[in-house]
């Protein structure tokens, strides 16, 4: 049974519509491979320098990777892989170091 | 547009004011644009300009929301002291890392400012091909 990976929305562009996929790994590295190689592009967009990307979160079956052994999560035929953006905001640092809030008009950004 | 209730709405504001000082935040579930359940989240990264919902509870409660067969039609967060408009890096995180591909399109993310906080101001908004655009928070 090949590993199912459920495609997150900003991605299924590049696997043409799909929202999930299927292949084969040995780890979360490899799985990133295999994903760029049948879905070129996946791999920047998943990692940087071998990492995956901060604000990315990755689940094997339910356990967050980075509570496991992150990339080098080993996986099994039949696990489920879900690739989650974070929900995420706050603020920015000024010139001077200190934080303060920057907003953005409506209707542009 | 997003509908929501009278009751989930003061949900939303009563967890915002749980959560002040600090951004609290949630994820909004329904279907078609309406509300039906709201899901008040954990703050992962506290501050009174930052949040990151917690990400083993936002997996777990958007799994439960496709089991339900619902959508996550928006998600919220506070402005503590700030104005119920995206801040540069709400507008950034809405967008995976390094790229104008939105995260959650369909979504509206809803910002509720406590800068007068006997009078929450709250707003929604669609962030999607680099835009942000208002969308109408209509309370039934």
């Amino acid at each position: 049974m090949p590993i199912k990976v459920r495609i997150p929305t900003p991605l299924q562009k590049f696997t043409n519509g799909k929202t999930e996929v299927e292949c084969a790994a040995k780890n979360i590295s490899d799985l990133v491979d295999a994903l760029e190689k049948d879905y070129p592009g996946m791999k920047e967009r998943l990692s940087e320098g071998g990492k995956i990307r901060r604000f990315i979160n990755i689940y094997v079956n339910d356990e967050d990777i980075r509570f496991v052994n992150k990339e080098e999560t080993a996986l099994k035929d039949g696990d489920n892989i879900s690739i989650v953006p974070a929900i995420a905001g706050g603020q920015v640092k000024s010139e001077d170091g200190k934080l303060r809030r920057w907003e953005v008009r409506y209707g542009s950004c | 547009m997003l509908v929501i209730s009278r009751t989930d709405l003061q949900s939303i504001i009563d967890h915002c004011n749980a959560g002040y000082p600090d951004e609290a935040c949630g994820i909004l579930a329904g279907r078609n644009g309406r509300v039906e359940k709201v899901y008040c989240m954990g703050n992962a990264r506290p501050g009174p300009v930052s949040y990151e919902m917690d990400p083993e509870e936002q997996f777990r409660v958007m799994k439960g929301i496709r089991q339900a067969g619902l959508e996550m039609v928006g998600m919220f967060h506070s402005h503590p002291g700030g104005r119920a408009y995206p801040s540069s890096v709400d507008v950034e995180k809405a967008y995976w890392p390094g790229t104008q591909l939105p995260n959650y399109p369909e979504a509206v993310y809803v910002i509720v400012s406590l800068m007068d906080r006997d009078t929450p101001v709250v707003k929604g908004y669609t962030i999607n091909e680099g835009s942000v655009q208002e969308t109408v928070v209509s309370v039934i």
